[in-house]
This record gives structure tokens, sequence and C-alpha cells, in this order.
């Protein structure tokens, strides 16, 4: 029997043509902006309510605040306290949920097409009757205060909330969402009503929906639910950025650590800055996915982790820069070193072919990034928080292949800065400083839990 | 509407060295989905040699005859694709949605692996993995909170030799023993394509992936026929209790009691009565232990349940100076009441409704799809299963569920407490 000849790499059929879905920009009467997209394979519908509130508003001595709000917002509306709201959506099989970051808390539907109005009448109970009742604010806050308590047995956890400290000093992105002990303990139910009242506005909200509903349905239902939304905010967060310094390393004691939890990086630009493009595709190369040049180094050449990335994070206001992996605590030392060596290759030296490889990896998984509601409505979640234009997306791929080596290599050279670096590692104190120690230059500083110094 | 929607339309045939394949084409999206079964996981080790089914789908990822060390996912990614693996008790399983035109591709890696992995294999390769591997074990387990816990409960639960009774990850000293031999032997014995099942989800044409599955697949060799596991069900003649000291703020603690099988009478009610005591807001425990008597910080439940035997299980973790005494005995009234004073049809309808939409939202992924259809054929030999699987839960009444708590919440239990360090 002739055997396959099977060194020969199969090549694609022909080619694939993908557009993406039409997207449909709709006003609401009460002026609020819908991004719509009618998809119509599955019988259901998948909406967010996107509201510019989020912890950037929380006061400095009451972190926690806009979290807490979200948490509570679901505890009851209009007729029903907090249990029977919670039946009214589990009757219909729907799953609503409260997510908030700094720049936004957003409201979340997935339901079955036919009970999605009922569901959208539910929510609007949420936004134009919440209850704050003082007992669900009791219990509320003391489950987010035992819940911070909990988070000081997580390293990644206590690793990422001090590098962003670190990172952003005293600017909003520079505090966990959650807030802290004493500062969650200051909040009074009237701050929360107030918080809500001030920021969730219909001024500050957009709304994206995705499904198996036509434009007009859209557009009538939230007409029907949310006419009254007519609310203004009198506020605007302003933003102070932070600025780099330079290369500095910290750590935080963890007792009995099996490994270290290490964060790397510094700011970076915002996501409508010009060099996006090149950036990604520098990052894809770097450290965005698996083959990248920093996993295939400590995963899969030194054994160190089970795993590490970088990425480019983007804020509103501002972009991080963040590599991140655990480790081996006894490699501490040779990961970090590695990273390094790492962020200085990338920056002397791309090749054409790893170039090659990432825009083809970026512009052919494209596709796969609207295969359900949800991955659609994150796209057009993004372009809404980043003011972006439909031709981010309409576009994206053919900006992707235009992008020269020379942009991708100068991506590098103005985003990755080894000199401007926060680097942190949560271990045992003993062996993680030990560990730092060796690496040239560094002067390893011990942080508490909440990424500030120990005095 | 929800009957047409869960009909899978597939078409199922088995090449001569035995592999079975399934197609399901779907031709509304521009993707292919592969996804491949071995019926073998970490039930088929023993004592001493635990994790081996785990660390060698690791190495199933380091190359072959004709695809260099990282290749899969070089090659996968560069096409667009996404791809993984997953190890569980009773199968692995190896997985890539690409780019439909890529189809061939991810058929000529998945073959090559199967067919000829061991030309691919070296000492270094193990080496490294096995670093891999035991960083995985520590930053997944070990440097978790509580992340030792399931590893406490089912070495207590079922007895040492049983298939059952250790991680899938494996114990580290068992990681660091492996040797290029083991990968060798495992490799033989249970990777073919008799032991094997294969799906293709997605856009493509039928003729077209029969010729390429032919061509791909049809030259590999079959094997003997593996015996299925067979032991018996396990259960506890007294209750046991565990106490372990971690890196934790808060007590939290696990009851398990001994269930059913996979797809048994009871498995499906189990699943709704874990629902109906801790999925939501208002479920039973949740609204008693959590929201009115705000003792504990979390609850949560499940019924596990595979080829060998099952598991209920209740976690709960105490508020701040709440002993985990006073959780259990909240816990043991609860399910007393529930037993009897029985539920509500309301209850049972919204456990029934949120299980019915999550089977539809499901349907949005192809790679979900296929591995449900995988899934499917591997415990019920019918891939088109869906209905046949939600029927399960829209027949169970308020009666079946009082009856599964009593028969398996009373009996014997093993109850572990994760504890704050003392020292």
């Amino acid at each position: 029997m002739i055997m396959l000849n099977r060194s020969v790499i199969p090549t694609p059929a022909k080619e694939l043509l993908f557009n993406i879905p039409e997207i449909k920009f709709l006003k609401l009467g009460n002026g609020i902006d819908i991004s719509f997209v009618h998809k119509k394979k599955l019988p259901i519908v998948y909406s967010e309510i996107i509201v510019f509130s989020g912890c950037r508003f929380d006061p400095t001595e009451k972190k926690g605040l806009g979290y807490l709000t979200s948490l509570l917002m679901d505890e009851g509306a209009g007729e029903f306290d907090a249990l029977q709201l919670s039946e009214e959506f589990e009757k219909l099989g729907t799953v609503f949920s409260v997510s908030t970051d700094h720049d936004t808390a957003i409201l979340s539907i997935l339901s079955l097409t036919e009970n999605f109005e009922r569901s959208l009448e539910l929510v609007s109970k949420i936004v134009l009757k919440p209850r704050f009742d003082e007992k669900d604010f009791q219990r509320e806050k003391k489950k987010v205060l035992d819940r911070i308590l909990q988070l000081k047995d997580e390293p990644s956890f206590l690793a990422s909330s001090a590098f962003e400290h670190r990172v952003f000093g005293d600017s909003y992105y520079g505090f966990p969402e959650i807030g802290f002990a004493e500062s969650v303990a200051r909040i009074s139910n009237d701050d929360v009503k107030n918080f809500f009242a001030r920021t969730f506005t219909s001024s500050n909200a957009k709304i994206v929906a995705v499904g198996n509903l036509d434009e007009k349905e859209i557009v009538n239902l939230f007409n029907k639910y949310f006419n009254e939304w007519t609310t203004l905010s009198d506020n605007n967060q302003n933003f102070e950025t932070s600025k780099r310094g330079k290369t500095s390393y910290y750590f935080i004691h963890k007792s009995d650590s099996a490994q270290s939890e290490i964060r790397i990086g510094h700011i970076s630009n915002k996501r409508n800055s010009n060099d996006f493009i090149p950036t990604r595709i520098m990052n894809t190369i770097l450290g965005g996915q698996f083959s990248s040049r920093i996993n295939s180094n400590l995963r899969e050449k030194r054994g160190f982790t089970y795993g590490a990335n970088s990425s480019f994070h983007y804020y509103k206001e501002i972009g991080l820069f963040e590599i991140s992996t655990a480790v081996n605590i006894e490699n501490t030392s040779e990961a970090i070193i590695e990273i390094l060596k790492e962020l200085n290759g990338i920056r002397e030296h791309i090749s054409e072919e790893e170039i090659n490889f990432a825009k083809s990896y970026l512009i052919k998984q494209f596709p796969s990034r609207f295969e359900t509601l949800m991955q659609i409505a994150n796209n057009l979640e993004s372009l809404l928080i980043h003011s972006l234009p439909a031709d981010e997306l309409i576009n994206y791929t053919k900006k992707v292949k235009s992008a020269t080596n020379e942009e991708v290599k100068t991506s590098a050279i103005n985003n990755v800065l080894p000199d401007e670096l926060v680097i942190v590692a949560v271990g045992d104190r003993k062996k993680v400083s030990d560990q730092l120690k060796q690496i040239s230059g560094a002067e390893p500083i011990e942080l508490d839990l909440q990424g500030n110094f120990i005095t | 509407m929800t009957k047409n929607l869960l009909k899978i339309d597939y078409e199922k045939y088995s090449l001569s060295n035995g592999l079975p394949v399934i197609l399901y084409p779907d031709l509304s999206i521009p993707l292919a989905a592969v996804n491949l079964w071995y019926r073998v996981g970490s039930a088929n080790e023993r004592n001493g040699k635990t994790g081996f089914a785990h660390l060698f789908e690791h190495m199933m990822f380091q190359g072959s005859q004709n695809v260099p060390k990282e290749g899969h996912f070089k090659f996968i990614q560069e096409a667009g694709g996404s791809l993984n693996g997953s190890t569980s008790f009773e199968r692995t399983n190896y997985y890539e949605t690409v780019p439909a035109n890529y189809l061939e591709l991810a058929l000529w890696l998945e073959s090559d692996r199967m067919g000829f992995m061991l030309p691919g294999l070296n000492q270094e390769k193990l080496d490294n993995q096995k670093d891999v591997v035991m960083n995985e074990r520590r930053q997944r387990y070990e440097n978790q909170p509580y992340g030792l816990a399931w590893e406490k409960l089912f070495s207590n639960l079922f007895s040492q030799d049983h298939p059952y009774s250790w991680p899938t990850i494996g114990w580290m000293d068992d990681i660091a023993k492996f040797e290029l031999d083991d990968v060798k032997k495992f490799f033989e014995k249970y990777y073919s394509p008799s032991n094997a099942s294969l799906v293709i989800g997605g856009n493509f044409d039928k003729s077209n992936a029969k010729d390429l599955v032919e061509k791909y697949f049809g030259e590999i060799k079959g094997t003997a026929a593996i015996p299925e596991i067979e032991t018996p069900l396990q259960s506890l003649s007294k209750s046991k209790k565990i106490v372990y000291e971690d890196n934790v703020q808060l007590p939290r603690i696990y009851l398990a009691w001994h269930t059913v099988k996979a797809f048994q009478e009871h498995d499906a009610v189990l699943d709704l009565l874990s629902d109906i005591l801790t999925s939501s807001k208002n479920s039973r425990l949740h609204e008693s232990l959590v929201f009115e008597k705000q003792i504990a910080q979390d609850i949560s439940s499940f019924q596990y349940s595979g080829k060998l035997d099952g598991s209920f299980i209740i976690a709960s973790t105490a508020k701040p100076s709440i002993t985990l005494e006073k959780i259990k005995d909240e816990i043991t009234k609860g399910i007393d009441e529930l037993i009897s004073k029985g539920i509500n049809d309301d209850e049972l309808m919204r456990a029934k409704n949120n299980i019915k939409s999550a089977y539809i939202f499901s349907l949005q992924k192809i790679d979900l799809i296929t591995d449900h259809i995988n899934h499917y054929n591997f415990y019920l030999n019918e891939p088109d299963s869906f209905l046949f699987d939600l029927s399960r839960y829209e027949q169970v009444t308020c009666e079946q569920i009082i009856d599964a708590a009593q028969k398996f919440l009373t009996k014997p239990l093993i109850e572990l407490n994760i504890i704050p360090k003392t020292k």
C-alpha cells in the first residue's frame, strides 16, 4: 500500500470571503444611541446598556462605591424585592448581569427572543426604579467587605492590583474596582443612591443590541420601556495622566507560595492612537498568543511556567502594557531576566516572517470574532467606549494587511520601554526578594497588600 | 421551535480502521470545527502513575513525524484558528476551529499525531512538558486558595484503587517520575483510530470532507478494542470528616455523597436538585444561608457524574466568626425541609427554563456543538441527543426531586473542612 506523503502541508481551499454583519446606528426617542446588528439564525437576543459611570467617579475616601452601587442595582426594583426580581428573570430563562469597571457599568441581557420584551421591561425597572433598600445595602456591603478579606488569599489579584497602583499612581485607574476595607466601610446607602443618580444617567448611556429582532422592533421596545429615562449628568471626571518612571522592582509577601505571580509593564497609548494596528501586530509576536516569543521562551523552552503573555489593554483614557505570568518561585529571577531580554529583543529585531505570521493570524481569525451575539456586541461596545467609527471594524483586515514592517518595528521602539518598567512579584518574602536581588540593577522594594510602600 | 433547533442533522459512519466519523454541516457560518475524542483519561491510570493521560495530552502538542514542536499551534494560529485539548476522568479531547477553507490543515495535523506521534518524541520535550505541567499544578491548584479541595474530597470519597480517587492532573511525585517509555506505551495502547471519534462541524462539503478524512486517517492502523473499565459502584458505610489547613482567610465546608453515573436514572434529577438548592439568589440554600441569615459568603452545589460513578457536592464559605458546624447544620436543615415539605411547581419550572435557555444559548458556538456531539456519542452512542437530553430534564417531577434528595443526601457523606492555618 502506498502511504500518503504527509510532509506536504495542505494549502487552503478557495479564499474565504467574509464581510462583517451590517451595523445600524439608531437613536431612541430620549436621544440614546443604539448600535444594532440583526442576527437571525437563533431565536435569541443579546443587549447591553453601557453607562459611562464606573469607579472613576469613586471619591478618594470611598473607593469601591461604583462597584457596590452596581451590585445593589438589581437588588430589588419597582414592585419587586431582590428575591422576586431574580425570580422574574429566572422564569424567563434570561441571563441578566451587571458588571462594572473603571470606565463603565454595563447591564447585559441574554434572552430568548420570545422573552426579550419582558426581560427588557424588568431591566427598565432596574434603571428607572431601583429600590436601594437599607437591608440589601447592609448585606451587600458586608459581602464586599468579606470578599476583600478573601482577596488577600489570591496572588494573581494581589499582583495585578499592586502593579496597577504602581503604574497609575493615585489616578483613578490605580485602584481596584472593589475598593479597600477601610474605604468601603465609609460608604453609606445614601452615597450609593447619590452615586447612582449622579452617574447612571441617560446622557451617559449607550446601547448595543444583537439578535433576532429587526431594527424597528428593537427601537420600539427600548422606546416603550426607556422613554422616561431622560436624566443628565452634571459631572465629568478629569483623568490626570500619571507618568512613567525608571524601572523599579517591587514584591509583596505571601507566605508559603508555590509560585511567584509576576506583572511587568507600563502606561501606553490610548486605543485611538495611530499605531494601534502596528502595535497589535508587534504584540502578537511578542506575547499575544501561544507561539509568541515570551510564551515560547518561558514555557516551551524553559518550562518555568504554565503560560506567559503580554497585552496592551485599553482603558478609555489611557493604555496599559502588561506582561503576566506565574512561575515556579525558584525561577523568579531567571524568568524576569528572560522577559527583559524579550522586551529588548523585540526593539532590536523583528523578522519579516514573524510579521507575516502575525498578520495572517490577525486577519484570518477576524471572522471568528463574530460568531456569538456576545462577541458581536463586544466589538460594537469597543467602538462606543473608544469613540471609534465603524470603519475600525469594516476595514480592520485591510489595515492589518497594509501595515508596513517599518511601522511594526517602530511600534516596538515606541511602546515597549524596558527602562521604564514597573515590575511586581508576589511570593514568599525571603525567596522572592532573594530572587529579585539576583537581577542586575534591581533594588527590590516591599509593598503592602494594597501596593503601597511599607513605612 | 426548540424541537427543530435542537435536532442535529448529522451523518455517522466508520472508516475501515474503526474510526467513527460524524459530520455536521452548517453552511451559515464561515468556520469549520474539528473535534477529536480519545477514549482515555485519568481513570485509565493507576496509583504511582497518576497524571499521565493529562501529561500525554501536553505531549500531543510537541510535534509528530511531520510537525515540529509547537507546530500545531503555529499552523492553526497562522490560519486564524483556535485550538486546545483537555483531559478528564475518561476521555481526552483535541479540537480546533478554523476558517472553513483550512479544514484540510486541521485534519492533516490531527492525523499526523494520531498515527505518527512517536517519531517526533524526545527526552528534552518530555522534560520540558513535565516542568510545564508541574507549574500548571502549582498555578491552578497549589497556589490557589481552596485549590486542593477537590483532590482531598475525591481521594476520600473513593477507595484508594478507584480510578476517581486521584486528580486528573496527577500527584506531583508521579508527574516528576514519568519516562519516555511511558509515553510510547501509552500512545501504542490508547491512541488509535478505533479508540477515538472524530466530529467535523461547520461549513464544508460532505463528500469532500469524507474524501479528506479517508485520505488522512484511512491508513492509520486500528488496534485491539480496549475493554471498558469495570468497577463496582461505591458507597460509604459511615460518614467521615477531614480537616485541612490552607492559606485562607475564611473556612469553607464541602459535603460529598455518592450518587449515580452519567445519564442514569436520577442523574438529571440531581442536576435540577442542585439548581433548586444553590443556583440563584432565591434558590433554597442561597436564600437561607447567604441572603437571610448571612452566615455564608457563598454556596454552590452540583451533581458530578461520569461513566463509573457520580457524586453530589455542596460547598459553602463561612462568614467571619461563623463556624462550619453552623453552616453544616443549616445545609442539613434546608435539605430536610425540602424532603419533608416538598418543592413547588414554580421552583421546578424556573430550573427547567434555565436549562432549556442554556441549551439554546450554547448553539451559538460550533466548537461547543461539536464537543457536545462527541459527548453524546461517547455516553449514549447517539450523536443527536440534544432533544433526548433536554427531555430528561423536562420530564422530571417535584416528587422525583424529593425522592432523590431523600435517597442520596441523607446517606453517609464525606465532610471536608478547609480552615485557616493555625500556626
